[in-house]
């Protein structure tokens, strides 16, 4: 268990260096100059450029990026908000915060009502609420998350004025209602769809007409014997979804106006600060590889015959 | 006189229906035996015969779309059929179990073995302590001959190999002292050396415990090792019922006489040509208005091709349906 | 011989005995083996694909689905050959109308056309450029040539055919009565040899058409971009998805057969690429190569460029995108096939036999991932639908005129209040793609797969 998880971080810190190696180069990439304004005169540059070592070379400069990185040090920002510590700018502005608590609410609405729905559905299937949620799984897989933003600002926020149109920094409750369900509705229906999916599996399975042969509860075959069983590809999915709902912040954020990471990011990479787009690149991909994580481990608690030494399919 | 004595289980005139979309397959037609106290009857036959749909019926394991719709099972004078799912749910684990074909796949590979066997005594008996119901457990295993039976409680599945699977299987299927233990094809995933050795744990479990069992198999090595009397199953028929020794030295059926001649059988001196039987078996969906074996029969009649025969009483409870056995206006037996 | 002092077992029926005893010895004559094997009738046994195709059939819901997919084709590929409006037309008098209404100058015109032929109108003339303009123009009409000079209101002209006459007329819309459609008064057109020099020839025969999505803000038919919109959205999925299938049903299968050292390398770059938030690198891909991308297509001659340029330099990143980052999940598939089957006797039979790698791949393996890469692929095209039209409405993908799903739904948000149709009716289209390739993706699955289908 300890090699196991030594490994993993070890894999993960890889990984790391690896994405960090693949921004650089692309923001790089980016045409122009951080510093490039129409007044901007090349001496004014080339002195901004020699200031925030940008005058080095490439690979001397993500040398410094990745010692940086290890010492703790994110850098500053070079434009956005210039002068200000790109650690303080994730950490401690609500931005980071704010975008975290909607991902991780989303990704809990997403588990607490996904599972729950697809159970329901697989144990009265054929019914007509199988039915319905046969038919709202469906169609929730297929609306894009920002047109369910629309909608929902349109109808809730501009029709019936219930809720607020802008979510800003998420002061109440109210204001997290719509920007959850955007980010969250296309998950619950995955999950659910996927729930219904291998719970069905899991009761054709053989071990379940055991369960019956020895006299269990219907209740509690699926409670116990068919649902622990199903949950193995529904947290296999966790990975991604955790993946998505950053993604799905990206839009959920430009629709509400709410001043998260992901509207942050693309104005970073729009002005072309680096150190803001590598800050928050490596911060992310940290979080969707320590879900990744979290899931592998996951995976060992629900599903004992994973041995986690030697994991090949 | 069998008739006279009370019996464990008596199956009358079952029917049983698959209702698919292509039309109704009539799995089991007409199926009636009697099964007493302390006794093993075998049933043999092909895959599909419905052996195994017959014995499902039996534990009230129908699957959807699968559904008795005609026939008795009474279980210690009690009309199962009129059960509940809830008084059926008692029925299972605690007076008739059930041993399944694979033991790789019919264990949950989440829980440990004992978790497992020790659920088959608390979803009957709210009141045992984990402590008792561990104990049992263990015993159990001992019993079925598993070594460092403490150990094997903690483990999965996946850390048994296939024999030993089975054996906990039979653990669990006999850890609520039932009165009839159903063995759906229990050695068929095992190899060979394996097979004799759970086919003697049965028979020695079956002494000790006192348990009458259906042993459901298609081989019929099997039957002579452990059954008191067999029953020969064709496209959900019995086609020919018996003790052990009649139908193994005096079969009388022409599907019976097929079956045994394509099987090795160790007893012979001679080492003669084994016979596979010709044609496949019919198709349920569509069955011929004569005798199901007809099609396949060497010796098939006319009267086959538009009559399906009926029972001859060949004496010591031996019966055949087979028009043979009416030739020459009366009930004649074949020479061995 | 049977012993009759025991009691008979239950199952034998005495009655059914005695029938039996009367039964001649005819009965027992042995059966031929043309009377055995017409007792049972034999199935006909079907081929994979019959099979799979009947499956199909049967599955009402993918049915249904797939006949609106094709609706949705249809009004994608056809439609806009059935209204009069462009994608990229303007129309200035027709702004900001709602669905289903006509501009003042197109009701006059629809008014009008109760007692002409409309052959020309400048209400209907998209922009500014091709639209009637001051000076001397000219068109020809069954053979004769007609010329006209406007020197004043130039907006307001309609050249039309009165009901029953064959003589184009010159009417001005103020001449038009509003409510019924008559006529107050027309001009005749002069007929000519050859038209003034420098005059500008009229050529089109315009229909009135409603704007049944309604008209954005610059007077564009919202109705032509979304239909526009979504051939772009379904030309980007298909393509998308192409892509997915080629470079990871080869990877896949590479890394498959290779084994070793060399699927062990090559699945852990998989791994890599699963664990980079994809999104992040898809809006760096996209704002580092745009300019790149729109430098080579300005300036090279290949036809490839031609052709990228045709398509713009959004999509062209949008494929690059797929290309880099979208194939992994399509190679894990074809790898883990490629597996199971390199177990299979017949695989095993062709190495023993000293097949090739690159025989095996096309001769036993793909023809036996068939199943796995049609379905695979099915589900990839909504899926790069999704990922298009997120990217169009963060701004990203598609530039304006181009329109797809996704950036009609991004230009409708700043008006949603004021006009919420902007954003349903291409939302409603996108979503009735996406399900319906979503229900045909899973009624292939079910159809192809049947060891699947619970």
């Amino acid at each position: 268990m300890v090699t196991y998880t030594l490994k993993r971080l070890g894999a993960a810190l890889l990984t790391l260096l690896i994405i960090m190696t693949i921004t650089f180069f692309l923001m790089n990439a980016i045409p122009g100059s951080p510093f490039l304004t129409e007044k901007s005169t090349p001496q004014q540059i080339a002195l901004a450029n020699a200031k925030y070592g940008l005058d080095k070379p490439l690979i001397v400069q993500l040398k410094n990026y990745v010692v940086n990185y290890l010492k703790g040090d994110l850098g500053t920002s070079l434009k956005m908000q210039e002068g200000t510590p790109v650690r303080d700018i994730i950490f401690h502005q609500d931005k980071f915060i704010i975008s975290i608590k909607l991902g991780l609410l989303s990704l809990a609405v997403a588990v607490i009502l996904g599972i729950p729905l697809g159970c329901i559905a697989a144990y009265n299937r054929g019914s007509w609420l199988d039915g319905f949620l046969r038919v709202m799984t469906t169609v929730g897989v297929a609306i894009p998350g920002f047109v369910l933003a629309t909608m929902l600002l349109w109808i809730f926020a501009v029709k019936l004025g219930w809720l607020p149109t802008i979510s800003g920094q998420l002061p109440d409750f109210k204001s997290y209602i719509m920007p959850v369900i955007s980010m969250s509705f296309y998950y619950v229906c995955y999950v659910a769809k996927l729930t219904r999916t291998s719970m069905l599996d899991a009761i054709n399975q053989d071990y379940i007409r055991t369960a019956r042969a020895k006299g269990v509860k219907t209740k509690m075959i699926i409670l116990k014997h068919a649902l622990r069983n199903s949950l193995i590809p529904v947290i296999t999915y966790l990975g991604p979804v955790t993946a998505g709902i950053i993604t799905g912040s990206f839009v959920v954020e430009s629709t509400f106006s709410i001043p998260g990471l992901g509207k942050y990011y693309v104005q970073c990479v729009m002005s072309r600060d680096y150190p803001v787009i590598m800050a928050t690149t490596v911060v992310l991909s940290a979080l969707v590889i320590f879900m990744n994580l979290v899931v592998d481990i996951a995976y060992k608690i629900v599903d004992p015959r994973i041995t986690l030494t030697n994991k090949e399919d | 006189m069998e008739e006279t004595r009370k019996n464990l289980l008596e199956v009358r005139d079952l029917k049983v229906s698959f209702f698919t979309p292509a039309g109704e397959v009539k799995a089991v037609d007409g199926v009636s035996y009697t099964l007493g106290y302390n006794e093993v009857m075998g049933i043999v036959g092909e895959s599909g015969s419905g052996k195994s749909v017959e014995a499902y019926a039996v534990i009230g394991l129908l699957q959807n779309p699968g559904k008795v719709i005609g026939g008795s099972i009474t279980f210690e004078g009690e009309d199962l059929l009129s059960y509940d799912e809830e008084q059926m749910r008692n029925m299972r684990g605690k007076n008739i179990s059930m041993i399944f074909q694979n033991p790789m796949t019919c264990l949950n590979p989440v829980y440990t073995i004992g978790n497992q066997l020790m659920e088959a005594l608390t979803c009957h008996d709210d009141k045992i302590s984990k402590e008792a119901a561990k104990e049992r457990a263990i015993r159990m295993l001992e019993l079925v001959g598993i070594n460092n039976a403490e150990k094997r409680v903690e483990q999965y599945p996946h850390e048994l190999s296939g024999g030993m699977r089975q054996r906990a299987m039979i653990a669990m299927a006999l850890i609520g002292e039932p009165k009839l233990l159903i063995a759906d094809e229990p050695t068929t995933a095992l190899d060979v050396t394996i097979q004799a050795q759970i086919l003697d744990l049965m028979k020695d479990l079956q002494r000790k415990e006192n348990t009458s069992i259906i042993f459901i198999t298609h081989n019929l090595g099997v039957v002579a090792e452990i059954c008191d009397k067999v029953s020969v199953m064709y496209a959900g028929k019995i086609v020919e019922q018996g003790d052990v020794g009649d139908i193994f030295y005096d079969p009388q059926h022409p599907y019976t006489k097929a079956l045994l001649a394509s099987m090795p059988r160790l007893d012979e001196e001679e080492h003669e040509r084994l016979i596979p039987i010709e044609g496949t078996p019919i198709d349920l969906l569509d069955p011929p208005q004569g005798c199901n074996f007809g099609p396949r029969c060497k010796d098939c009649r006319k009267i086959c091709l538009t009559k399906k025969p009926p029972y001859a009483d060949l004496g010591n409870g031996h019966i055949s349906a087979c028009w043979l056995h009416f030739m020459d206006g009366a009930v004649k037996k074949e020479e061995a | 011989m049977a012993d009759f002092s025991k009691v008979s077992p239950f199952q034998v029926d005495p009655s059914a005995i005695e029938e039996a005893m009367l039964l001649t010895p005819e009965d027992f004559a042995p059966a031929s083996e043309g009377e055995k094997e017409s007792m049972v009738e034999k199935r006909k046994s079907v081929s994979y694909w019959r099979d799979a195709a009947r499956r199909f059939k049967a599955n009402t819901v993918s049915m249904v689905a797939l006949f609106i997919f094709l609706a949705c084709l249809f009004f994608a590929f056809i439609g806009p050959k059935l209204i009069p409006y462009s994608y990229g037309d303007q129309y200035r008098s027709s702004q900001k109308l709602g669905p289903g209404e006509y501009s003042e100058g197109e009701t006059l015109v629809k008014n009008a056309s109760a007692n002409f032929d409309v052959f020309y109108a400048t209400a209907l003339q998209p922009g500014s450029l091709t639209a009637l303009s001051k000076g001397d123009h000219y068109f020809t009409y069954k053979g004769r040539t007609y010329a006209f000079t406007c020197e004043k209101n130039y907006e307001d002209v309609i050249v039309a055919i009165p009901k029953g006459e064959s003589e184009p007329v010159l009417i001005r819309q103020a001449d038009i009565d509003p409510a019924t459609g008559a006529v107050a008064k027309s001009e005749p057109i002069a007929v000519t040899d050859t038209p003034a020099e420098g005059a500008t020839e009229l050529k089109m025969v315009s229909r009135v058409f409603p704007h049944v999505f309604g008209t954005d803000s610059v007077g564009r038919d919202l109705m032509a971009r979304t239909m526009y919109g979504a051939r772009v959205s379904i030309l980007i999925g298909i393509m998308a998805a192409l892509i997915v299938l080629i470079i990871g049903s080869i990877y896949g299968a590479i890394s498959g057969l290779a084994g070793g050292a060399v699927d062990f390398v090559m699945m852990r770059i998989v791994e890599l690429i699963y664990s980079i938030p994809e999104v992040l690198i898809v809006l760096l891909l996209q704002v580092v190569l745009r300019e790149p991308l729109q430098l080579w297509i300005d300036h090279s001659d290949s036809a490839l460029a031609h052709a990228a340029g045709a398509l713009g330099s959004g999509i062209i990143c949008i494929f690059i995108t797929f290309a880099l980052l979208y194939w992994v999940t399509m190679a894990r598939i074809v790898r883990g096939q490629v597996l199971q089957l390199r177990k299979q006797e017949y695989v095993t039979a062709a190495i023993a036999l000293g097949a090739g790698n690159k025989r095996i791949i096309k001769r036993h393996l793909l023809p036996n991932c068939v199943g796995a890469l049609v379905i695979t692929t099915c589900l990839q095209i909504p899926s790069a639908i999704f990922l298009e039209s997120f990217l169009s409405f963060l701004g990203l993908g598609v530039s304006a005129p181009m329109a797809s799903l996704g950036s009609l739904c991004s230009d409708a948000l700043p008006t949603i209040t004021l006009y919420p149709y902007r954003l349903i009716c291409p939302a409603i289209i996108l979503t009735v793609i996406v399900l319906t390739l979503n229900l045909v993706g899973d009624g292939l699955r079910d159809a192809l797969d049947p060891r699947l289908k619970k």
